[in-house]
């Protein structure tokens, strides 16, 4: 009992001390957040660091609203995408059905970087580099695979009975899929639009290669763009932008986290 | 309404034989029951029917006509399926007027038939609910309207009363007859329950291992099983087999075993000469024997001694399990004799009453 409780301090302190640093930094004077000799929270509270953002130079509302709408667009594009690819690998009796799944299940365990230089040809060929959606397709190429096997196991959850009633009742497989698969696993569409918007948030790499104007940069990458500098780096201000970085991520999980761990546990046990 | 005719009808998953060369004849308004124990290919051939699945050869036509390349949607079958199979997304009334509103329908007609099939099978005051706030039995109700609202040429029904506790099936069984008299269709019904099936069939299709074994009246299958599967599985308790010997001479045919002494009538013992069976299978229904005394055993016509294995309590009778040196055997007699446990018994029958097969091929010797 003890050991158990100790390990659970130790992994709370372990994910939670980063992030705590994170929003009290956020809250640190410039002065105060630059200390060789770091204070554990802030001495003087200050919100000026978040006051900066929005009234500052840099155009941090434009960051934000990049972000999300690459962000929303790639969720919306992948869900749609994944949708009839997942109900085709669940039901469809074609030959290579198991073979195309493995695959697709493969593409996902490229490294985001193995994947940078082709994308960024494919981008640079269709004059889709520096826009937004130019990261939008290299978001969903990297969300897609994900998407497909976690809604595969939504609709694998779905009776086969009530899809054939369906098919009695005269309805053509399209059909099925849009009037009785897809209300069924809602629950399953939002939770992998959500995942896969996370997923697209938290991408570094793909902006930073794919987008070269400053102000059509996500957030993330305009972090690390725009508060280090040479000669120093702004920590309380890149710590607000991060906090609030962080805070649409947050309430999109604790929105969906319980669909999203059924999500990824459906089918291992019997009944779920 | 629609006759339904299969044809040498073989089903083939890979290397697994589901179906063998089946042969059926369904006529207009006729109420088929396929009965057989799990794995017996039943549900694959009502499937077949369904559209669900297709025949790896053979024919299936709908009044003369082929279907075996015809849609599900195309069919006219309206099907009830073991799990209901509901759509947990719509009100009941939704689920009834699913089909009828792919046929483009009419609202005001969609409603009527909705209502119309709802109060027939008192579903009135649930058509707003959805089905997970339905009973077992409301929900088997709710389907069997789903199925009926459309006036189906066929009807199929496999394993509609499974998932319902012992009760409420013995209400279920009398409301799907009453339905399917109320409608044209023609019926197919699977069951593994053979009394289910005994209850409701106007005839019975008994089928094992993906053959058809024997199709009949219930009272046909009961009285005239054709071999030894059709004999066990039909009747409740199972029919009693004792393997004895033949031995034939010119003037005679007699069975023998330690435990059983039989004076065989003519239809018998003709229908062993015409076989060349070293050992038959002699089969008593339960309900055929008597407890014998020793000396009204030596003159039945049918006796078998044996020791006691098992009693059954069943209110006014007891089933009695009694093990004999040919195989076990079960009577059903009166609680007037008391019956215990490794006694020795004497249980008598008529030659009449008492079904031959060959222990080869386990087919009726008649």
């Amino acid at each position: 009992m003890i050991v158990q409780g100790v390990a659970i301090v130790v992994a709370l302190v372990w994910s939670l001390a980063p992030v705590y640093w994170m929003v009290a930094t956020s809250f640190k004077t410039e002065l105060e957040a630059a200390r060789l000799d770091p204070t554990l929270w802030p001495h003087a509270a200050t919100s000026e660091n978040y006051r900066n953002l929005w009234g500052g130079s840099l155009p941090f509302a434009s960051f934000f609203a990049n972000t999300a709408i690459a962000c929303l667009a790639t969720a919306v594009l992948a869900v749609a995408i994944a949708t009839p690819a997942a109900y085709a690998l669940s039901r469809g009796g074609f030959r290579l059905r198991g073979a195309v799944g493995h695959a697709i299940l493969l593409f996902r365990m490229l490294p985001l970087v193995v994947l940078l230089a082709p994308l960024y040809l494919l981008l640079l060929h269709a004059r889709l580099l520096d826009s937004s959606v130019g990261l939008v397709v290299g978001f969903t190429t990297f969300g897609l695979p994900f998407a497909v096997w976690m809604l595969k196991t939504f609709i694998d959850a779905v009776p086969i009975e009530v899809e054939e009633a369906a098919r009695i009742d005269g309805y053509p497989r399209w059909q099925i899929l849009a009037r009785v698969v897809v209300p069924l696993i809602l629950p399953g569409l939002v939770t992998t639009g959500t995942f896969v918007f996370m997923e697209a948030w938290n991408n570094l790499i793909y902006p930073l290669t794919f987008v070269t104007t400053l102000e059509k940069q996500t957030l993330p990458a305009a972090l690390v763009l725009t508060f280090t500098g040479q000669f120093k780096t702004d920590w309380g201000g890149m710590m607000a932008a991060a906090t609030l970085t962080t805070l649409p991520l947050m309430i999109a999980f604790f929105a969906v986290q319980r669909s999203l761990i059924r999500g990824l546990t459906s089918g291992a046990v019997a009944g779920a | 309404m629609a006759s339904i005719c299969l044809r040498h009808v073989q089903k083939r998953y890979d290397d697994v034989h589901a179906l063998s060369d089946c042969n059926l004849d369904i006529a207009n308004h006729e109420f088929m029951v396929l009965v057989g124990p799990s794995g017996s290919g039943k549900t694959t051939l009502l499937r077949i029917i369904a559209g669900l699945e297709h025949v790896t050869s053979g024919e299936l036509r709908f009044d003369g006509a082929r279907v075996d390349d015809v849609d599900v949607a195309d069919r006219d079958i309206a099907m009830v399926f073991q799990n209901y199979g509901l759509y947990p997304h719509m009100s009941v009334y939704d689920n009834m007027a699913f089909g009828l509103r792919r046929r483009k329908m009419a609202a005001a007609e969609i409603e009527r038939h909705v209502r119309r099939t709802a109060k027939m099978l008192d579903i009135e005051s649930l058509l707003h609910r959805r089905p997970r706030q339905l009973s077992g039995g409301q929900r088997q109700r709710v389907a069997l309207g789903r199925a009926i609202v459309r006036d189906p040429a066929v009807f199929l029904l496999d394993e509609p009363l499974s998932n319902l506790d012992a009760h409420l099936r013995v209400q279920m069984r009398a409301e799907i007859l009453k339905v399917h008299r109320a409608v044209t269709a023609t019926a197919v019904y699977v069951t593994h329950d053979q009394v289910e099936a005994l209850t409701m069939g106007d005839r019975i299709a008994v089928m094992n291992e993906g053959r058809i074994h024997q199709v009949g009246t219930p009272g046909e299958l009961y009285d005239a099983p054709v071999d030894q599967f059709v004999a066990s599985f039909i009747g409740t308790p199972a029919m009693g087999f004792i393997a004895c010997r033949v031995h034939r001479s010119p003037e005679s045919v007699e069975l023998s075993t330690g435990s059983v002494r039989v004076r065989l009538g003519d239809a018998h013992a003709n229908a062993l000469r015409r076989s060349d069976a070293d050992t038959a299978i002699v089969g008593i229904r339960p309900e055929r024997l008597t407890v014998a005394s020793e000396r009204e055993a030596l003159t039945a016509e049918v006796a078998v001694r044996g020791t006691v294995e098992a009693v059954e309590m069943f209110g006014a009778e007891q089933y009695v399990h009694v093990r004999t040196d040919g195989g076990s055997i079960t009577a059903r007699v009166s609680r007037d004799r008391p019956i215990r446990v490794d006694e020795t018994l004497t249980l008598a029958a008529s030659a009449r009453d008492l079904h031959l097969f060959d222990h080869a091929t386990r087919a009726a010797l008649r």
